[in-house]
């Protein structure tokens, strides 16, 4: 286990020496960070999460004990740039949901898939780029829908959920949008367009 | 000139990064009386630059103060910052400032008297150049030391631009590099080059003002300046003031060269993290935007440009004309406003 001293340093040099600790390591290492600034001290927690990391902090007086796994992501290798051009842009994948039905016959069943299929797309190893709603398929995005708690949960893994605007004002739920990001037709087409490849169930 | 004296010294959190926590100023903002007088056009309830009074059908008063302790080491071009700051709310509204006060804070027992007046030359020659005259002000003894003007500036009631009128449809535009408080940081710790600090201070130093002028010329809908509150604290303003949302692309944004990779470094102020706070949830990022983008969305503007809300129709002409009227300017579409949804900013 490395262990960085930030004791008598202030913001932001703690999370600089931490950045600079990382980057001798492999992800799942552990780091320690002894460190006596409270504003650093949450900053470096708020790096750390952001990175997908839940540290430890026990505090001893005025000095804190930080101890993290090394989170892949503190690597930085998702960089905008290198995101974009990535090898596994091909793989990259947009969800189109035209209905709150999956499938044809009976709608009962169509509406049971449809819950299925949603919850199942945050256990993927490739997670989709873009979940696009439009038609019936707004509802889902719904307060009152049962999978609204799971397309939240797809954003919060980065994962942009778009509304098709016209939609929601045709069927007149303005009110009720529980998650996702309106959107209108010409944003959506330049999604489609642009997806690596498009999944509709 | 000597041994110069080095304002930095007096500091640990300059510029705009001092502000109070933006979400601890809202709540106190809040227990305020509001007052629900007619001539009152602008008041605090949208945060927006500046408050405006309607004088008569022709003319609207803008009245606004900014000040902050040193950004930078030289006192002549520290008065130039703070002042082209203060100058920026007005030219945030659509107006032309008229009449400056300077606000001073300076302990003569601390700092050479010499720096005093240079602070002031250097905020006097800004004002100036905006078109405006100083007509006195305030000194209090007090260390570190502190700077900036009382402005008011006047605007035509109809060509008011507030923060509040941004429109599904409309492009973003932003006219200034972002990066200055990452480049401050860097400076201080040796993270970037000399010239692209020197980069930093002259934007920082550069008038709003011809933005400003095109953004009356071709009537935006919505403006407001990117300071203390970053890009995502000013943007989230902006869309809550005027019931919309922002879909914003960061690889667009102009950055200034070298930020990026202060940041990436980890030389990153607490003014970022105060400005991530108060965002929150309103805010969402795509899994592209790297952590450093994240944080430079954040970062604390000092004098920083213009965002505005432009018809789709003029947005392109409009940049195109301010990257070529003015050499310092960092004009971009930076996004689209959206339908009010769930969260008020989404960056990609």
């Amino acid at each position: 286990m490395k262990t960085i001293d930030t004791k008598g340093l202030k913001c932001p040099h703690p999370l600089i020496m931490v950045k600079e600790g990382l980057l001798g390591l492999e992800a799942g290492e552990v780091l320690k960070v002894e460190i006596d600034n409270d504003t650093s001290l949450k900053n470096l927690v708020s790096f750390l999460r952001d990175q997908g990391v839940e540290p430890e902090v026990t505090s001893s007086g005025k000095v804190h004990t930080l101890v993290t796994t090394v989170p892949e992501a503190a690597l930085d290798i998702i960089d905008a740039a290198a995101y974009c051009s990535s090898d596994d842009s091909a793989r990259d994948y947009a969800v189109c949901i035209k209905s709150e039905l999956m499938g044809e016959g009976d709608p009962e069943l169509g509406r049971i898939l449809m819950e299925t299929f949603v919850e199942s797309l945050k256990l993927q190893d490739q997670l989709p780029t873009h979940v696009i709603l439009y038609n019936g398929g707004v509802k889902l995005a719904m307060k009152q829908s049962p999978v609204c708690a799971a397309l939240a949960e797809l954003e919060e893994l980065g994962i942009r959920v778009m509304l098709c605007g016209t939609c929601i004002d045709h069927y007149g739920l303005q009110m009720d949008i529980g998650v996702g990001m309106i959107s209108n037709m010409v944003v959506i087409t330049e999604t489609l367009a642009s997806a690596g490849h498009v999944v509709t169930p | 000139m000597g041994t110069k004296f080095d304002l930095l010294s007096t500091v640990e959190d300059g510029g705009c990064s001092a502000k109070l926590p933006a979400g601890l100023l809202s709540e106190m903002l809040s227990k305020l009386p509001v007052s629900d007088d007619p001539r009152l056009l602008v008041d605090v309830d949208t945060h927006d630059d500046a408050g405006v009074y309607k004088i008569n059908e022709e003319v609207a008063l803008i009245f606004t103060t900014d000040f902050f302790p040193p950004i930078c080491s030289d006192a002549f071009e520290f008065g130039e910052v703070a002042a082209a700051n203060a100058l920026s709310d007005v030219f945030a509204m659509g107006g032309t400032p008229l009449m400056a006060l300077n606000l001073m804070m300076f302990s003569q027992e601390k700092i050479p008297l010499e720096v005093f007046a240079e602070i002031l030359k250097g905020g006097h020659s800004k004002v100036k150049e905006a078109g405006a005259l100083v007509v006195g002000g305030h000194t209090i003894d007090d260390h570190p030391p502190k700077f900036g003007l009382a402005v008011v500036g006047t605007v035509h009631p109809d060509q008011l631009i507030t923060n509040a009128g941004a429109t599904p449809g409309d492009l973003l535009v932003l006219t200034k590099f972002l990066g200055t408080g990452a480049l401050v940081s860097g400076m201080k710790n040796s993270f970037c080059h000399a010239a692209d600090y020197k980069r930093a201070l002259d934007q920082m130093k550069h008038l709003n003002r011809k933005g400003a002028e095109l953004a009356v010329k071709y009537g935006v809908s919505s403006m407001t300046d990117i300071t203390g509150f970053g890009l995502a604290g000013h943007a989230l303003k902006m869309a809550e003031a005027s019931q919309v949302s922002f879909r914003m692309r960061t690889a667009q944004l102009p950055l200034l060269p070298g930020a990026y990779q202060v940041f990436e470094k980890g030389s990153i102020p607490g003014a970022a993290f105060r400005n991530l706070e108060f965002t929150g949830s309103q805010v969402h990022f795509t899994r592209g935007v790297s952590y450093t983008m994240k944080m430079l969305v954040h970062d604390a503007q000092t004098s920083g440009g213009l965002l505005m809300s432009v018809n789709p129709d003029h947005a392109n002409r409009l940049v195109h004309e301010l990257n070529e009227l003015d050499p310092l300017a960092g004009g971009a579409i930076v996004g689209e406003v959206l339908k009010k949804s769930p969260r008020a900013i989404y960056y990609e």
